[in-house]
């Protein structure tokens, strides 16, 4: 099947668009990261630029379908799935890198600009851009906005919302607007709108292009590794690091499974498996760093670490690093599936948290690897399971919404750099009670009133009625 | 699955292991200090001592050392709201990471009151150090610039509490770096600080310290992007008797107005030759004393339609 009726339409109005319908083309479309949740769309356009695609969402719109934008599909909240049918909107053409202003400290790029890619061309400008989630490879900058992604090295700089200058969207009726732009205000708008669509995961309007902030590139690191028999010591370093002046850019942490599954791969690294992992990063100016870096290695130390490891040197310092990246490409070796929940939570509820989640894992039969950002506190449990298997997908789903209902009741939140997407929109009327909620709903209401951007995401009362 | 039958509110606390603390959004310096500074903790942006948090984030974006933190919406995380009709709601989150539907948080802190009031905040706190203090740097305008510029690029600002550009007259220009670090990386600073001045024949004044600085509340605020901000500080220190200062990392121009001026007209005729060329850019700028207007019918709307959902005269 090549031809609908909605993609002929589509091609009298706008002839030359890449418009996709068979099902061989839209199987690739039908998943994110949380890919045991399906949903095929029935037609995606890849327009050829902002312009383009400002046309295909006004024809979209005039047709009533549901209407999702799709970057690199790396999120894992199952946010850009048509989960109400309709059409996915690939932005892998908007790949520009527009400007560099290195004087201003600024770059202007489409939202289909990979996240390495755009690392790659500000090399030479000795500028870059932080927020460095780990499918940075693949995900596009779109992606990252949509759902305020953050990362390894976010702790000390900031998540994307900390770095969006300005946003160019296409509205619902098809027309451009600028909010912002590289000085990072409101434009001649009395309001900051740009607040609102940040994070927003495609529920408000469709992302062109946008301004982002740069930053000096760090002129050296040091990274830490460090082992620990038990919570109570991990735990010493986390909060020795996290109040350390040298206000370190990294703090992971990896729970003994995690350890012990590299541990027990072509991966391992010769780690004691029954230990909890602290890599950390500082960086800076090398006069400063290099004072610093026995002072850290200090507070790891003296939490109770025997074998603290650091280095300034690139190739010794991917190998301290290599067990916390190796671990997530390793998952699918224990199950086909994994769902990572993306909680945040007080530091000093960590202990409460990994017990529970250990507990209600082992009663329920699924494995469970937990990594988290620990200078954030923002903890993601890997819960390895079987969607074929009877009962394995409602037995994680039912740990997961435990898991957020104590995350909340410890004073977490739920989620810290994934977004909402129709994974977690279920626990939303946990977040906010009724004022709040109809603040939240408001939102939706000013621009996508009848949902028809990204449908049945982040409220699952988003339901579009066409 | 159960649904919140009420609103869920920030009580006052200190997490002295997270470093976040619910304060009074009436609170001044000294009264966030007495909760913070026992516990090896600070909040940075403070504008003005005597002032509450609540004017100060209402009145600017920014503070000095937002050079070093970002702006009051990346430090503050989570709020309690009070609507106009006194209703009540939790805006945000007491951990600081957060992505949990629509940014409600930034978006309110940036209306100047015009949907209600900060009741409470938790404020993002950063580690407090026995040292630091404050570098001026004097001299020739255009070499105080190229301190100003080799600064900005090199991965020193991260490290630096603030750094300004003050100036009140044409003529008149100084280079001040804000410093806050442990006292044995004192020296490291001043080391570095000295040979950028050397090279470029600055003086350089040195007042130890803790680093802060505190220029009151400014009567308007620019917001430009950092290659501009210090002639945009140029432009306004030429009408007479008016201060200015370029924060230059956040890219932002504090404006001082002289003491019985009419205050709104003044401000009226500096920002509207100026207001095109800001917006351009994407920026813009705000004032104690004038409200900046609607953008057209769009916005308008909007707004209407805002105010409706959230139950508040538009």
């Amino acid at each position: 099947m090549t031809s609908t009726p909605l993609r002929d339409r589509l091609l009298r109005k706008i002839p030359n668009v890449r418009a996709l319908v068979s099902p061989a083309q839209l199987a690739g479309y039908d998943a994110d990261g949380l890919g045991y949740k399906r949903f095929v769309p029935d037609l995606v356009v890849i327009p050829s630029d902002a312009a383009e695609l400002a046309r295909v969402v006004g024809f979209l719109h005039g047709e009533r379908v549901p209407i999702c934008l799709r970057g690199a599909g790396t999120s894992l909240s199952g946010g850009p799935v048509a989960a109400q049918g309709g059409a996915i909107i690939h932005t892998s053409r908007l790949r520009a890198i527009s400007k560099i202003c290195p004087e201003g400290l600024w770059c202007e790029v489409e939202c289909g600009v990979n996240l390495n890619q755009l690392d790659e061309a500000l090399q030479p400008s000795g500028l870059c851009y932080p927020p460095d989630p780990s499918s940075g490879p693949v995900c596009t900058i779109g992606g990252n906005v949509a759902s305020n992604a953050g990362g390894a090295h976010c702790f000390r700089y900031g998540v994307t919302s900390n770095y969006v200058l300005g946003v160019e969207v296409v509205m619902l009726d098809g027309t451009l607007r600028r909010f912002g732009g590289p000085a990072g205000g409101h434009g001649p708008w009395r309001e900051d709108w740009k607040r609102f669509m940040i994070g927003s995961e495609g529920t408000l309007c469709a992302f062109t292009r946008f301004w982002l902030r740069l930053t000096p590139r760090p002129e050296k690191v040091w990274t830490f590794r460090a082992t620990y028999p038990d919570l109570q010591s991990t735990e010493r370093a986390i909060h020795g690091l996290v109040r350390h002046p040298a206000f370190p850019v990294a703090i992971e942490l990896m729970d003994p499974r995690a350890v012990a599954l590299v541990e027990t791969s072509s991966m391992a690294v010769g780690l004691p498996q029954d230990h909890f992992l602290i890599v950390a990063e500082i960086d800076g100016p090398a006069a400063l760093v290099d004072r610093r870096a026995e002072s850290v290695a200090q507070v790891l130390r003296d939490a109770g670490s025997a074998d603290v490891l650091f280095s300034d040197d690139s190739e010794m310092r991917a190998k301290l690093f290599k067990a916390r990246k190796a671990m997530g490409g390793l998952l699918g070796q224990v199950r086909p599936d994994y769902l990572v929940q993306d909680a945040v939570i007080p530091k000093r509820a960590l202990a409460d948290l990994l017990g529970f989640i250990y507990a209600e894992a082992d009663r329920a039969g699924i494995p469970v690897v937990t990594v988290m950002h620990a200078g954030d506190g923002n903890l993601h449990p890997n819960f390895l399971f079987d969607s074929r298997k009877p009962g394995d997908l409602e037995k994680v789903e039912t740990i997961s919404k435990r898991l957020m209902m104590r995350v909340l009741n410890v004073g977490g939140a739920l989620s810290g750099e994934h977004g909402i997407g129709n994974d977690k929109s279920l626990y939303m009327g946990m977040v906010f009670g009724p004022t709040s909620l109809r603040m939240q709903w408001a939102v939706p209401q000013v621009f996508n009133p009848a949902h028809q951007f990204n449908p049945l995401k982040v409220f699952p009362e988003r339901r579009f009625a066409a | 699955m159960k649904e919140l039958d009420h609103e869920r509110f920030f009580e006052p606390f200190i997490d002295e292991v997270d470093g976040v603390a619910c304060v009074p959004a009436s609170y001044a310096d000294a009264d966030i200090a007495r909760i913070t500074s026992p516990l090896g903790w600070r909040f940075p942006l403070i504008l003005d001592e005597e002032t509450s948090l609540s004017a100060q984030v209402a009145s600017c974006f920014s503070a000095p050392s937002s050079s070093r933190f970002g702006p009051y919406c990346d430090n503050i995380v989570g709020m309690n709201w009070e609507l106009p009709d006194r209703r009540r709601v939790r805006v945000g989150e007491r951990v600081v990471k957060s992505t949990t539907g629509y940014d409600i948080l930034r978006f309110l802190l940036a209306t100047d009151g015009r949907f209600g009031r900060a009741t409470e905040y938790v404020l993002r706190l950063r580690p407090a150090c026995d040292g630091g203090g404050i570098v001026f740097f004097d001299g020739p305008q255009g070499s105080l610039e190229s301190a100003a510029t080799e600064l900005m690029h090199s991965c020193y600002i991260h490290w630096l509490e603030s750094m300004d550009w003050l100036t009140t007259g044409p003529q008149d220009a100084r280079l001040r770096i804000g410093i806050h670090c442990p006292q044995d990386e004192w020296p490291i600073f001043l080391m570095h600080l000295d040979s950028i001045a050397k090279g470029r024949g600055l003086l350089t004044t040195v007042t130890e310290g803790n680093g802060q600085v505190f220029d009151g509340l400014p009567d308007l605020v620019l917001k430009t992007t950092p290659d501009r901000v210090i002639s945009l500080a140029r432009d306004m220190a030429q009408y007479p008797g008016v201060r200015s200062i370029a924060l230059c990392a956040p890219a932002m121009v504090h404006v001082y107005l002289p003491s019985g001026t009419e205050a709104a007209a003044v401000v009226k005729k500096m920002v509207w030759p100026l207001a095109d060329g800001l917006h351009s850019l994407g920026g813009g700028w705000k004032s104690r004393h004038v409200e900046c207007p609607l953008f057209g019918t769009d916005e308008a709307s909007w707004v209407k339609s805002l105010a409706k959902e959230w139950g508040v005269a538009a």
